[in-house]
């Protein structure tokens, strides 16, 4: 039986790094769907739907085929990389060095892109231009959001509440799609991007060391600090190109 | 054939978004995993080391975006 103490970090860390997953293809979704119809979005998005949940079939078996301090070695590996890939641009997109990401933005690129697109006059072609950019959005986001699911749920038994949590992110971002009606803009993905960033990074620093033989002094509390360290150094880091980029911008 | 390549880009930036992140965090780890075996490392320094690696990966990778 695992404990709430256990399950929650994993439950909260799929569910927030789900959450700026599930709106980004959310929105590509809705632009199809304003544009081109409901239809070739529904099928666009099942279709990517169907393709990932056979890809978590065929390989989630197996990695329960590796053994436990190699998987924690290899996926903390693959955490610790991905996990400071999401800091480093949360950090940079907080320093100003980078722009925000705006779901408005995007959701109004993508309805231009899809009412300029060649060809748009045939039923035919219209349907499926539209449904394949459905199922590249909800594809490409989707191997995100299973990698994360798979990343934080990498211990025996902890698979099921990542996927809850991940699943709550999606049941989340698309009531709160069907009731707005908007891309959801509302979402502050970059903070969440910053916590994510923290949370991968201080779970791939910790499974990278249970894979190593060499685990963190207060077992899994570890964990906690490695977060706070990570996120305690993000901000700093923030501030720091903050003040680069307000000293640049001088004349 | 579009979508398959979109998805081995989106693969390869998830995992190496910024070269010298990537190879950096990679290097401790093989630091470690090195010296922990040929006994140059303790168990118990292993860990600060690993997490000591990762804050300099961190720190070049957003050095390096600030000044792009």
């Amino acid at each position: 039986m695992i404990s709430l103490a256990t399950a929650a970090p994993v439950v909260g860390a799929a569910f927030i790094a789900s959450t700026v997953e599930v709106a980004e293809a959310f929105t590509i979704v809705l632009a199809v769907s304003v544009v081109r119809g409901p239809r070739p979005a529904i099928l666009g998005t099942l279709a990517a739907l169907l393709l990932l949940t056979l890809a978590v079939l065929l390989f989630g078996p197996l990695l329960s085929a590796v053994p436990v301090r190699g998987l924690h070695l290899i996926i903390g590996v693959l955490v610790l990389v991905f996990g400071l890939g999401w800091l480093r641009k949360a950090v940079l997109r907080a320093g100003g060095a980078l722009p925000l990401h705006d779901e408005m933005q995007a959701f109004a690129k993508e309805t231009q892109a899809l009412r300029q697109a060649p060809g748009s006059g045939g039923a035919s072609t219209t349907d499926w231009l539209g449904a394949m950019t459905a199922f590249q959005a909800v594809l490409l986001e989707g191997t995100e959001v299973v990698f994360i699911v798979i990343a934080v749920g990498a211990r025996p038994g902890l698979l099921g509440p990542a996927a809850i949590g991940a699943a709550a992110a999606c049941v989340l971002v698309l009531a709160g799609g069907l009731i707005l009606r908007a891309p959801m803009s509302r979402i502050p993905e970059n903070t969440l991007k910053f916590v994510v960033g923290g949370l991968l990074t201080g779970f791939g620093v910790f499974w990278c060391c249970e894979g190593l033989g060499a685990p963190w002094p207060g077992g899994e509390l570890a964990v906690v600090g490695l977060v706070a360290f990570y996120l305690a150094a993000g901000v700093g880091m923030a501030a720091l190109v903050r003040r680069r980029q307000a000293r640049s911008a001088l004349p | 054939m579009s979508s398959l390549r979109a998805l081995m880009a989106t693969i390869g930036k998830m995992f190496a978004a910024d070269l010298w992140l990537t190879l950096i965090a990679l290097a401790t780890v093989a630091i470690c995993a090195i010296g922990l075996r040929a006994h140059m490392v303790s168990p118990g320094g292993a860990p600060f080391i690993l997490a000591g690696g990762a804050f300099v990966a961190l720190a070049v990778g957003v050095a390096r975006g600030a000044r792009r």
